[in-house]
């Protein structure tokens, strides 16, 4: 006897129909930016398509991400509370707040151990850098060319439009040249210092997975590879150039295919923080959730309506069958009656 | 039934025994995974009613409500079954796991934003060795050992199994009743609930 089976696409299509417009909309951005291609540099291709297959990966699992029930409700709770009519001005600037020092400055990180905010912010700066002067050369958004007929005097076109002229042999020159250096120097640090961490720290080395490891072998490849490319030009003149540029190019493309399925990740779950900041705002202006067993309020009413609503989703049911939840009682005297039951099963109360 | 054991050897808890000393919160803010912090919780019932205390670890459900309505997918289960603090990327701080966890474990700390939690010590527990609380215990509330350790010098049997209200829920740590054929501790129908009532009637006479 045969069974008919019909197979279940597990491909999230409407996730993966948002992947494919990014793609989209980048390639036209690319092609307008870059006047039409002109000024595309036909050599960093690869790095492109390295880019376009991150975007569609990282779209697909940002929203694949957001369905899950708790996701999906505190992302639409942030958004409302962001929205909430008369605070979108207030909120507005309290977000530019939270930017400066929550994603850009990462003070919460220095308050779990400084080493870690010094080699995170090393990281960061270093890859933001590296992104803020490669993305734009790939996609042929900026290109430099030299000022008539001088050779050493560079201009900058944005879009195509001119900007600032440099001498290629003025200090502004020597920064603009090297600024690939300067992040992969920021970024080996950074990664030197989490080794560090890594390597020593007994608490650390229980709990970590290879994924730590792969985060910062990758970070470390690019950064290498990429000053391998420098010291051909300045001391080996250029021997090994073409094999150390396709080195360069392999490990970027790889860095940035592991983008959406690793650890580095948390680079687009991270801005969630902030909506859990108006989130709790909200939270804390609204009524107070009161303890069951003790009256006490011990968190915002919204969160505990929130959690009954998708605890159910995600498989769980604390309703006692007499209209009450354990979910409206407090963590502390949750923790209490867990011992009162026990107590009572081993012969009574103390 | 999750598998107690862990490198051979199993976490058991009986509150009933706790007298309260603190021992375990000192120790727990020595552990390698979260040094300076004591994530161990240590209750009064009614200082007033009993003497009895109530310590909570991480019990290590089988499915774990916290890792469930994390929202961040931060709170993982390793190859032993040991529920592991927030990954500290990607924790956005929400404490959703702080209000829905049954057992009211996970600690939410403002100034790092993040949540910690009990993860018996693995740094310790992985290879054998005490986590911090159970090697303090004095009165062996808190107990880590081989079953047939526990068999020879422990009174009691060993039930893996809560229930609040409908939920069912399973853990990895054991705790200690006489009869394990009552079945799993049911907290609604078991917690007597005299020590919530005043014993002194103080509270009727304030104003």
């Amino acid at each position: 006897m045969t069974v008919a089976v019909r197979s279940r696409s597990t491909v999230d299509r409407r996730a993966a129909g948002f992947g494919v417009a990014a793609v989209v909309v980048l390639l036209v951005l690319v092609y307008l930016g870059s006047g039409g291609l002109r000024w595309f540099d036909a050599a960093l291709a690869g790095y492109l398509i390295g880019v376009l297959m991150a975007v569609f990966a990282v779209v697909y699992r940002y929203l694949v991400w957001l369905q899950r029930p708790p996701t999906a409700r505190l992302n639409r709770r942030g958004w409302e509370a962001f929205r909430r009519k008369g605070r979108v001005g207030h909120n507005a600037v309290g977000l530019a707040g939270l930017v400066a020092t929550n994603l850009l400055a990462q003070g919460f990180i220095r308050h779990r151990s400084a080493a870690r905010w010094a080699a995170h912010q090393l990281v960061f700066w270093g890859c933001l850098l590296a992104a803020a002067v490669t993305f734009p050369l790939t996609f042929g958004w900026v290109h430099f060319e030299s000022v008539g007929q001088e050779a050493s005097q560079y201009q900058a076109y944005l879009f195509g439009v001119g900007t600032g002229t440099f001498s290629a042999t003025s200090a502004l020159g020597f920064v603009i040249f090297h600024l690939l250096n300067i992040s992969a120097f920021l970024v080996i640090a950074g990664v030197l210092v989490f080794l560090y961490r890594r390597t020593r720290d007994p608490g650390a080395l229980a709990v970590e997975r290879s994924g730590d490891f792969v985060a910062l072998a990758g970070l470390f490849a690019v950064s290498i590879t990429g000053l391998f490319l420098t010291a051909s030009t300045l001391w080996l003149q250029g021997r090994y150039y073409s094999f150390l540029t396709n080195l360069h190019a392999l490990t970027v493309i790889l860095g940035l295919l592991y983008i959406p399925f690793g650890k580095l990740f948390h680079i687009f779950q991270r801005p969630a923080n902030l909506g859990v900041h108006f989130y709790r705002d909200e939270g804390a202006s609204g009524p107070q959730q009161r303890c069951r067993e003790c009256d006490r309020p011990y968190a915002s009413a919204i969160q505990v309506a929130d959690l009954e609503d998708v605890l159910p989703m995600v498989g769980f049911d604390f309703r006692d069958g007499a209209g009450g939840n354990w979910q409206e009682v407090c963590p502390s005297c949750r923790r209490k009656l867990v011992t009162a039951a026990q107590v009572a099963r081993v012969g009574g109360f103390g | 039934m999750a598998n107690p054991l862990i490198a051979g050897k199993m976490f058991v808890i009986d509150q009933s025994r706790c007298i309260g000393c603190e021992a375990c919160v000192q120790a727990c803010e020595e552990c390698g995974t979260h040094r300076g912090q004591s994530l161990i919780h240590l209750e009064f019932i009614d200082r007033g009613a009993t003497t009895q205390t109530a310590p909570m670890v991480c019990m290590h459900c089988e499915d774990p409500t916290c890792a469930e309505v994390c929202p961040a997918d931060a709170i993982k289960q390793n190859e032993d079954g040991v529920v592991q603090s927030a990954l500290k990327p990607r924790c956005i701080g929400c404490s959703n796991c702080v209000l829905a966890c049954p057992f009211g474990v996970p600690k939410y700390f403002a100034l790092p934003d993040q949540m910690m939690k009990c993860d018996m010590c693995y740094d310790r527990s992985s290879v054998g060795l005490k986590p911090m609380c159970a090697s303090v215990c004095p009165s062996q509330a808190l107990w880590f050992g081989t079953p047939e350790e526990f068999d020879a010098t422990r009174r009691g049997e060993l039930v893996f199994e809560f229930r609040f209200g409908n939920q069912l829920v399973p853990t990895k740590l054991a705790t200690v009743v006489d009869h394990r054929d009552d079945g799993p501790i049911d907290v609604l129908a078991e917690a007597p609930k005299r020590w919530q009532d005043d014993p002194f009637g103080l509270e009727e006479d304030a104003p």
